[in-house]
């Protein structure tokens, strides 16, 4: 446990590095959209809004080859679990993903803390509360179900972005998937604030957390799939997708 | 014969009046969410219809689809700094295969929530433009997708989908301008191609 920590804070260390030389290097775009000149008649009436954004991404082949190999894992070997997974009905699966959000529910509490949304903190704290109890241990989301209070993601990179910091490079992970300098570090962050590698030895917490995704895998529409399907370069749309999303995430 | 112009001075004025109570209620047309629930709702009467055969189902989509978006606009708005630069044959292309791509797009990304149940949660005005908000409720989570639309003549026309917060149109704009950077359009236009046959062969959605 301990010497996990310690390679944890020296990964901590290898990531904030490069995060630091993106804030310090000229961030062509960083979260703001880009203001042109408009160029069609539409664009002048709806431009504002809608810049498109610029994703920094100085390494794009290695993050196209982590891409390539993160859709091949998908394949051949996540999705066909997941697959397998299905047999299972869908009411159990969902109580387990549940269980798990549950669980996961400090790490949320923390980052609303952190950024001082105090009304999000309590709202989180009673989804707690309720679920871990009246929702047995956190199996059924009453608290969405019945109370109308739905799960609100926050992570520590959210909480990074909430104070300023630009997402830096585009950085696609192995397994993770899609990230940035500012995101990859944020993971470091939530590592700490969540419950379970305090409570579960290394084995038990990868145990614990491929359980987990490949549950969510497994009610997951095939979202993927829909993807490859549809678009003509996945890793553009994606890295696109991904950029958007977080930058709605932390403007709320 | 001062009856008979009178009738035909009544009828006028009735005819006058009712002209203008029409175009009064045009302009300010069907609210903009009643009008997305009824093309959604449409969309997905016909995927949760298993006996349409592939071919006469698409048609039917098409049909619903086509007339409640705004291909033409959004294409321009895709497009962007390249609209000007493309001569009018291109322009004309790019919006013929960009409006079926969406198309199929949209069929591919509703499909996946045909079972799932579609609540209408708001509408926000803005002057000539709304955004109409639904979520699709699965049973681990809410997804929301907006609908942002303008208004032409008597119709709300949907320019953008938002699905968890991701637009599509921004999305295509970012992803196109970097596929015309580098291979410009006959590149676009013949990746654009291919992925209209893959999308339109029966089977290939699985």
């Amino acid at each position: 446990m301990k010497r996990t920590a310690t390679s944890l804070v020296l990964l901590l260390f290898l990531l904030v590095l490069p995060a630091g030389l993106a804030v310090a290097a000229p961030d062509p775009a960083g979260d703001l959209p880009v203001t042109g000149e408009a160029t069609s008649p539409f664009e002048e009436a709806f431009g504002e809004e809608e810049a498109p954004l610029k994703v920094w991404d100085p390494i794009e082949p290695v993050n196209r080859g982590i891409f390539w190999f993160n859709d091949k894992l998908y394949f051949y070997l996540l999705k066909p679990v997941a697959r397998g997974l299905r047999v299972v009905p869908e009411p159990a699966r969902v109580s387990v993903g549940n269980f798990f959000d549950n669980l996961a529910s400090p790490v949320r509490f923390a980052n609303d803390l952190l950024q001082g949304k105090l009304k999000d903190a309590s709202d989180e704290l009673a989804r707690f509360v309720f679920n871990s109890t009246f929702g047995i241990a956190g199996l059924f989301d009453i608290a969405r179900e019945q109370g109308g209070v739905s799960k609100k993601e926050e992570d520590f990179g959210q909480t990074l972005g909430h104070y300023g910091s630009g997402p830096g490079f585009y950085l696609v992970l192995p397994l993770f998937g899609p990230s940035n300098a500012r995101d990859a570090v944020g993971r470091v962050g939530d590592y700490f604030l969540d419950p379970l590698p305090y409570a579960l030895d290394n084995w038990e917490l990868i145990g614990a957390k491929a359980v987990d995704k490949e549950n969510d895998l497994s009610l997951d529409k095939d979202t993927y799939e829909g993807i490859k399907r549809d678009e003509l370069d996945p890793y553009l749309f994606i890295r696109d997708a991904y950029a958007q999303r977080r930058q709605a995430q932390i403007a709320k | 014969m001062r009856t008979a112009k009178r009738i035909h001075k009544f009828f006028c004025q009735f005819a006058v009046t009712a002209l203008l109570l029409m175009v009064a209620s045009g302009a300010n047309a069907a609210e903009p969410l009643a009008e997305i629930r009824t093309t959604v709702d449409e969309v997905l009467t016909l995927l949760r219809n298993k006996n349409l055969p592939h071919e006469a189902r698409r048609q039917q989509l098409t049909a619903v689809i086509r007339p409640a978006f705004d291909f033409e606009v959004m294409s321009q708005w895709v497009l962007g700094t390249n609209w000007r630069k493309a001569s009018p044959a291109e322009r004309k292309r790019f919006a013929d295969l960009f409006a079926d791509l969406l198309e199929a797009t949209y069929i591919g990304k509703i499909e996946a929530y045909t079972d799932e149940r579609v609540e209408y949660t708001g509408q926000k005005l803005e002057g000539e433009r709304a955004e109409v908000d639904t979520q699709v409720k699965t049973a681990s989570a809410d997804i929301p997708i907006r609908y942002k639309v303008f208004r032409k003549g008597e119709r709300w026309l949907v320019y953008d989908v938002v699905i968890e917060e991701v637009s599509l149109v921004r999305n295509y704009r970012s992803t196109y301008d970097e596929i015309v950077r580098k291979e410009g359009f006959p590149g676009l236009f013949s990746r654009m191609e291919e992925k209209i046959r893959e999308l339109k062969t029966p089977g290939a959605a699985s």
